[in-house]
């Protein structure tokens, strides 16, 4: 059983190679560290841009309405002006964004902002962040993550938002409160609590696919697993590590938010 | 009744399908001050269009709502100083109350929190001035023990009792109900009409619109028939009731009376 000092990768799944695995503990709770920040910021950024790209997306802005009408304020007969006066460039950028974003690859979108993006455009500052984590690796993901799960949560947001009865909007406006008023203490608390599942779920999912920011150096719990692969030639004991890690850090993390949708609704029972 | 015109409708109409549908055809009308304004009429007969538009939760396609010497329909308005100033419906929606057919009470609030939101992020009341204001609505509705219950837990007829009490912690000068029982159980018709029969005696400025035609007769001291956007007869509720003109509404009465 010691097929682990010949240089060739082994498969099998030993006591040893586990051993070995835990060797490296101080590198895997970093990992463990870097993914959990990681979802954090990627949830922070991606909610706050969900919010703004949904609002966006429901404006009514059309600079060009005055097209639509003639002299004596008459809407005109000629289609292709009445199409365009509808058209809302706010609305538009914000579906634009959002449509890229959900039909490309992360992969491709990660690549791109670290790459592109913050090799070329942008220059971060190189520090050390919590003693370990390379801020010119960590930024780039956290910054891509964070644009591609806002798209996801704009839609969801979006919904939420669209699912709050009419009749709310018309009691708050009814009693002389201003749109952005009635957004912030009726519909979005209202909304919020609806999609919290669905906000959950999509948490769960930026934790999961956090791990593919090992591909631009990020020292998350994926790169933890390649580092202990590499230095003892053992390919499964490593896996299994990370997968029972990811396991113990979205299984919880869903049925806690369970637990919290629960009693939140509470005040809508007798 | 005095004759202090509060609100002047001047040739209301609107419009849907670029005029294929007229919800509202060319409707005048002067609501005063103290006016019990019942308006009746057929479904689809544009009174909840009207009623609606009075505080532009509609907007008309044309004409003129006078409010304050202003007409809020239009973007700006030329101001005491002769300066042209934009009309801010916010600040005119503050002075007419409305409670809709289905309460449209804030679910995620309590009761107290319903009532004293508008007034603390609108009016800017103090918290506490407000919370004192509304225990006092609550008790004259005999709410006062259910201040921090949610709507939830509420039923039908106190929900809408609290739906008045929330539109009356902004001190409006016009109450506008829009079909206030039509979707309470019956049973529960009759404690919502005794706080609005309560709510005219004490001489607040209302536009009904209602099916209760025991009230319009009893409680409004004008009347408007409406059908197919026209008003088609106006005048004091017991007269129409009692003798009424046009051919239409002799018909409908036949039918709900």
């Amino acid at each position: 059983m010691c097929i682990g000092k010949e240089i060739i990768m082994n498969n099998f799944i030993t006591a040893e190679g586990f051993e070995k695995t835990f060797r490296y503990i101080k590198l895997i709770e970093q990992g463990i560290f870097t993914t959990i920040m990681l979802a954090l910021f990627t949830v922070v950024i991606g909610f706050i841009l969900g919010i703004l790209l949904a609002i966006m997306r429901m404006t009514d802005f059309r600079p060009l309405r005055f097209l639509a009408y003639g002299k004596k304020g008459r809407i005109r007969n000629n289609r292709a002006l009445v199409a365009i006066s509808k058209f809302n460039p706010i609305a538009f950028l914000a579906t634009a964004y959002v449509e890229i974003l959900r039909s490309t690859p992360v992969l491709v979108q990660i690549m791109i902002i670290y790459h592109g993006v913050f090799g070329k455009l942008i220059e971060i500052p190189s520090f050390t962040m919590f003693g370990f984590l390379k801020s010119n690796r960590f930024i780039p993901g956290v910054v891509a993550l964070g644009m591609n799960s806002g798209a996801y949560l704009c839609e969801i947001i979006r919904s939420g938002i669209q699912s709050i009865d009419g009749g709310q909007t018309e009691a708050a406006r009814s009693l002389g409160m201003t749109k952005v008023q009635t957004l912030v203490h009726i519909i979005l608390p209202q909304a919020i609590k609806n999609i919290l599942p669905a906000i959950a779920n999509e948490f769960v999912v930026i934790i999961k696919e956090s791990s593919i920011t090992y591909t631009i150096g990020v020292q998350d719990l994926m790169f933890a697993v390649t580092a202990v692969q590499g230095a003892n030639y053992i390919v499964m004991e490593p896996l299994l590590v990370a997968t029972a890690v990811y396991f113990c850090l979205c299984f919880p993390t869903s049925k806690l938010i369970a637990y919290f949708e629960r009693r939140m609704s509470r005040g809508d029972k007798r | 009744m005095t004759n202090d015109k509060l609100l002047q409708i001047k040739n209301l109409k609107k419009y849907y399908n670029k005029g294929a549908i007229k919800a509202l055809d060319d409707v005048s009308i002067d609501i005063h001050r103290g006016d019990v304004m019942v308006v009746i009429g057929p479904s689809g007969s544009g009174k909840s269009t009207f009623l609606r538009s009075l505080n532009l939760m509609e907007e008309p396609t044309d004409g003129q709502i006078i409010f304050h010497n202003i007409d809020i329909t239009k973007k700006s308005f030329i101001n005491k100083a002769g300066k042209k100033e934009k009309v801010n419906i916010n600040l005119h929606r503050q002075k007419m109350g409305m409670v809709f057919q289905h309460f449209n009470l804030f679910p995620h609030k309590t009761i107290l929190q319903n009532m004293i939101l508008a007034p603390v992020k609108v009016l800017k009341m103090p918290q506490e001035q407000a919370t004192e204001k509304a225990l006092a609505l609550l008790a004259r509705v005999g709410l006062e023990d259910r201040a921090n219950a949610y709507p939830i837990q509420l039923s039908g007829g106190q929900k809408q009792r609290v739906a008045i009490v929330r539109a009356l912690m902004m001190e409006p000068e016009v109450m506008l109900f829009d079909e206030p029982t039509s979707a309470l159980d019956p049973e529960m018709v009759g404690e919502v009409l005794s706080v609005m029969k309560e709510l005219a005696n004490s001489g607040m400025t209302m536009v009904v619109v209602t099916h209760e035609m025991g009230f319009a007769r009893e409680v409004g001291n004008s009347m408007l028939f409406m059908d197919e956007g026209k008003i088609l007869e106006q005048g004091d509720p017991k007269e129409l009731f009692d003798n009424p003109q046009h051919p239409r509404l002799q018909d409908f009465l036949s039918k709900v009376l």
